[in-house]
Formats: structure tokens, C-alpha cells, sequence
């Protein structure tokens, strides 16, 4: 079942199109990712999804309803946390939790509070202000508020940026439990692209405002075709470059006995035996396929 | 409407007073000093003009404090999250505009019964000016009306802030006061020039300070003045929602909403 489906979205400020046409739907447990540069229209997206900025054109449904026809209902349900959004500062964590629990309308919210605090290791700064906390404590903060109502779609805007690695692996961590656990849907931003590869299932990628590619990570991946391939060997290295090229691979010699060959994942294992079979001895191999940072950088420069 | 969310932002108004000494110099200490001031004033002019001259600057400055306080609760109760950049955590919440607003008119009629009665008993314990003598009935009329005007000034200016972000925030202090000297707060209406005589008597407190001065000498209730100024406060009122939910749609056409924190 979609619990979100977005049709025709787009968004003009003056003549430059923010969100061009762009249309997608998220499924119940489904962790979305939504990648691109900046001024794709990630940001714009997001705000149109929260209701704090009107589309020009286009539908946004969240359960099978109107999102704009069906407001105050809809934003019970759902949250949003952010590194880049910040709570009240003058007032302590406590407090603006507690505001926040308020107006979500969460019953015995104490606890929760307490639940969510120790997990995420800001006990100890209950009673400070907001103001004073360091990035990453506030950027735990805010991810606590946006667990609060427990919400079933949660929007999260880069939400590990200035954490740790430890405190990002515990949120992501934290994230797989929930979409395992309670089947939250997760529209997710960031720029890091390993934690994109762990947790999507699948991802939109936005350049100039258009969606212009979606996929799960894996076949996002496989789009690109080059795989490097890095061969340490002892023998000659003219023999090597020699039935390279009749291969018609491009390869390029780092070292004397060093080779890194630009080549098709599948024609691997014919090109080691090719080489063994020239006499000469391959003593080290690495195989770096494509990540999703390559596909991204990809799509970005080809846009 | 949800007790539970217009409590949340009763708190929130609560915890930032809590921490904020520029809150408790706005509403409690420069009104206590204004009332101060122009308490000696008062006796100053006993001297010349009479004890009646006097008593219509104690009792403009009085009840002014009520537009004052409950105007200043609303426009700056919201300015405090643009400035920490919290606006969008409030408005992506399910509160409704609905109870946005019934929780600062809340907030500032709390506000304000504390400060009026505070800078009330001041004014009889030091300069011997019994406000209740005014008549209770007229007195809570009184207030009714001019907590009317603030909260519609309030949302209008709300409506700019969320228009033009925070660039404008002085709106939220000064603008009353831009407009105090056409509502003869402290003097007749009479004695402003015809031209802006008209202009005073487009706002509903005009009728009330004019009243408020009349029932020094006869505490009976001001019908006439306050059924005026009520009438001027709905359409006030109403065209202040009208104007904060255009104020507010635009900006969120414009994209400016979103921005107003970044």
C-alpha cells in the first residue's frame, strides 16, 4: 500500500523551476531515498511534503488522502528531523520535548522521553539549553522530537550530518528497527552515499528539479558497467600491455609491476587467466566495482 | 481545537519567559516604570490642571498597558522561534492557525490581567488612583474591548512577520506605538486636529480611553463608547484573520515561509 504518493509536483520561484513535474509514490516499511546536488529541489521537496510550501501544481496524498484536504490529520502522523532545523534555543531539551510531545498529543510522553534520551545518549543534557548543546547533541535532539508521536512516515533531511560515526551508526541502527519493528516509512536526504546504500530500498534521483533516475541501490549500481581491476604481477610488463591492448581494455601501468584496468565485471577472471597464461605471475589482485557515490557522480556531471 | 496543543504552546511561552530577561523587561518592568512615570506626571498636574487632568493620564496609561502587553504577547511570541529557528517545528505539527493564535491570546490575557492588576495596585498604593472606581462593569468591558484590538494589531503584524521574515521584526514593538498618539490615549479626541480626529475614530480604543475618561466622573456604564468600539473591534478583527491568512498563504506560495529560519 502507498502511504505516500506524490503526482505532477512542481514548484516555481520567479522563472527558476525548484521541483519540475516530478512524481513518485512510497510504499508502507519502504525507506525512499532522495539524492541529488545542490539546488536539485531536494529541500523544496521536502517543505512541499510538510506543508509549509505550496506546490504550483501537482497532488500530494498521504494514506489515500488529500494532504492539504486532510492537514492536521495527515501531520499527526508523520515527523521530520533535520541536522539543519533546530528547536527553541533559550529553552533546556526537557522542555522543548515536552512542548513537542504536547503538541503531537503524546500520552504518557515522560517515559518516552526517557526512553529515547538514554538511546541515543543525551540523558545527561535533559536540563540544558538547547542553545548550549554542541551540533551532533542537537542533531540527536531533533531526531528524538521527530520520534515522539511515533510517527508511520518520517521525513529525514540529512538527519546524521555532524553526528559521529558511532552516534550515525546508532541512528541508522535505529532506523532499521524502526522500518523492521513497526513498518515506519522513511523519505531519506544525505549526501553520504554508504549510508544511503545501507538503509534505501529504493532512490529517486533529482537534478534540475526532475527525477531522473529511480532504482533500488543495487541496480542503480549496475548501471555503470566499469569495474576496476588493480594486478600486481612479477614478469614483463611489455607481454602485459601487449595482449591488453589486443583485449582492447584501457589500462594504465602505476607502478612497474602494478596495473589498474578499466573493465567489465563479467571479463575479469578471462583477463587473470589471459595474463597467467602469458607466463607471467599475478601475485596480488583488487576488484573496486561501482558505488553509489560513482553513480551519483555520474548522473550530477552528465546533468 | 486540542486543550492539549494550545496548552503545549502555553508552556512554550511559559519556558521561554522563564529564560528570557528581555520578556520579564518588556512586560513587567518598562510597564511598572511607564506607570511610575506618569504617575508623578499625574501629580504634577494636580497642581495646574486639576486632580481630573491627572487622572486621564494615569488611567490612559493604565489601560494602555492592556493593548500593550497582550499586542507585544502575540507578535513576539512567535519572533522568539524565528529566532532560534523553531517556526517550522510548531507549524509542521498538527496545530491548527486556530489554536496558534488562542494560545497567544491566552498567553497575553494572562499577561496582561497580571501586569493590570499589579500596575493597578501601584497606582493606589502610591499616587491614591482607585481604577476600580470606574465601575467593575465598565472596567471589564474595557478590557474586553482593547484585548480585542491587540489581538487583532497582533495577528496583523504576525501576518507581516510571516510575510517578510524577521527583517521586519521591529514591527512587533514599534508599530503601536506609531499609532498610540491617534487613539488619545492620554487626552481628549477633541484636541487632535479634525483631520486626524477622523483617522482616531477608525480605531475601537479611541472610544474606549474617551469613555474610560468619562466614567472618572460618572462610573456608570459607557453603552454608547463601548457598544462602538465593539463593533469596530469585530470588523478589526476579522479583517486581521482575513489579512494573516492571506499574509500567511502567500508566503507559503512564495516559498518565504520556509525561509523565514534560514
Amino acid at each position: 500500500m502507498d502511504v505516500l504518493a506524490v503526482k505532477g509536483l512542481t514548484k516555481k520561484f520567479g522563472q527558476f523551476k525548484a521541483v519540475n513535474n516530478i512524481s513518485f509514490s512510497v510504499k508502507e516499511g519502504e525507506i525512499l531515498g532522495l539524492l541529488g546536488p545542490n539546488g536539485a529541489g531536494k529541500t523544496t521537496t521536502i517543505q512541499m511534503l510538510l506543508g509549509i510550501t505550496i506546490p504550483d501544481k501537482g497532488k500530494i496524498n498521504y494514506f489515500g488522502k488529500n494532504f492539504f484536504e486532510s492537514k492536521q490529520e495527515t501531520l499527526s502522523k508523520i515527523n521530520f528531523a533535520s541536522a539543519f532545523n533546530n528547536l527553541q534555543g533559550r529553552t533546556t531539551v526537557w522542555e522543548n520535548l515536552v512542548v513537542s510531545a504536547n503538541l503531537y498529543q503524546v500520552e504518557d510522553y515522560r517515559e518516552k522521553i526517557f526512553r529515547l534520551v538514554a538511546y541515543f545518549e543525551v540523558a545527561d543534557l535533559l536540563h540544558t539549553r538547547y542553545f548550549d548543546l554542541s551540533s551532533g547533541e542537537k542533531t540527536r535532539v531533533n531526531i528524538i522530537k521527530s520520534l515522539l508521536n511515533d510517527p508511520r512516515i518520517l521525513l529525514m533531511d540529512e538527519p546524521t550530518a555532524s553526528l559521529d560515526p558511532d552516534v550515525a551508526d546508532k541512528t541508522l541502527s535505529f532506523i532499521e528497527k524502526l522500518k523492521k519493528d513497526r513498518k515506519v516509512t522513511i523519505l531519506y536526504t544525505s549526501h553520504d552515499m554508504r549510508e544511503v546504500e545501507r538503509i534505501c530500498d529504493r532512490i529517486i534521483f533529482l537534478s534540475h528539479g526532475k527525477i531522473v533516475a529511480e532504482d533500488t541501490p543495487l541496480n542503480l549500481t549496475k548501471r555503470i558497467e566499469m569495474t576496476i581491476l588493480r594486478m600486481v604481477f612479477d614478469g614483463r610488463k611489455e607481454s602485459v600491455a601487449k595482449y591488453l591492448s589486443e583485449q582492447k581494455q584501457s589500462f594504465e601501468f602505476v607502478k612497474d609491476d602494478t596495473i589498474v584496468v578499466k573493465t567489465k565485471e563479467k571479463i575479469i577472471p578471462d583477463l587473470i587467466f589471459g595474463i597467467k597464461n602469458l607466463g607471467v605471475w599475478v601475485t596480488d589482485i583488487e576488484i573496486e566495482k561501482p558505488t553509489l557515490e560513482d553513480v551519483f557522480l555520474q548522473i550530477s556531471r552528465s546533468q | 481545537m486540542s486543550i492539549k496543543r494550545i496548552k503545549a504552546i502555553l508552556l512554550h511561552e511559559a519556558f521561554v519567559m522563564r529564560h528570557s530577561f528581555e520578556v520579564i523587561n518588556d512586560i513587567v518592568i518598562y510597564p511598572l516604570l511607564q506607570i511610575v512615570i506618569f504617575g508623578f506626571l499625574t501629580i504634577y498636574l494636580f497642581g495646574f490642571s486639576g486632580k481630573l487632568v491627572g487622572s486621564y493620564v494615569l488611567i490612559g496609561t493604565l489601560l494602555w498597558q492592556i493593548i500593550s502587553i497582550t499586542q507585544y504577547s502575540i507578535s513576539v511570541g512567535c519572533l522568539w522561534d524565528v529566532w532560534s529557528r523553531n517556526l517550522t517545528n510548531i507549524f509542521i505539527s498538527p496545530i491548527s492557525t486556530a489554536e496558534y493564535f488562542v494560545s497567544y491570546m491566552i498567553s497575553g490575557i494572562i499577561k496582561s490581567i497580571f501586569m493590570f492588576c499589579l500596575a493597578g495596585y501601584l497606582s493606589f498604593r502610591i499616587f491614591h488612583f482607585n481604577i476600580l472606581n470606574i465601575g467593575i462593569v465598565n472596567l471589564l468591558l474595557f478590557f474586553a474591548n482593547l484585548a480585542i484590538f491587540a489581538f487583532a494589531f497582533g495577528i496583523i503584524i504576525l501576518g507581516l512577520i510571516f510575510r517578510f521574515g524577521s527583517r521586519i521584526s521591529a514591527f512587533a514593538w514599534a508599530m503601536i506605538g506609531i499609532v498610540q498618539p491617534l487613539m488619545a490615549v492620554i487626552y481628549p479626541v477633541n484636541i487632535l486636529p479634525k483631520p486626524l480626529q477622523a483617522v482616531a475614530h477608525i480605531f475601537p480604543p479611541t472610544y474606549i480611553f474617551e469613555a474610560a475618561r468619562n466614567s472618572i466622573s460618572d462610573p456608570s456604564v459607557q453603552w454608547s463608547y463601548i457598544l462602538k468600539a465593539l463593533s469596530l473591534n469585530l470588523v478589526f478583527f476579522l479583517l486581521a484573520i482575513i489579512f494573516f491568512n492571506y499574509m500567511f498563504d502567500l508566503s507559503k506560495k512564495l516559498g518565504q515561509f520556509a525561509r523565514l529560519e534560514g
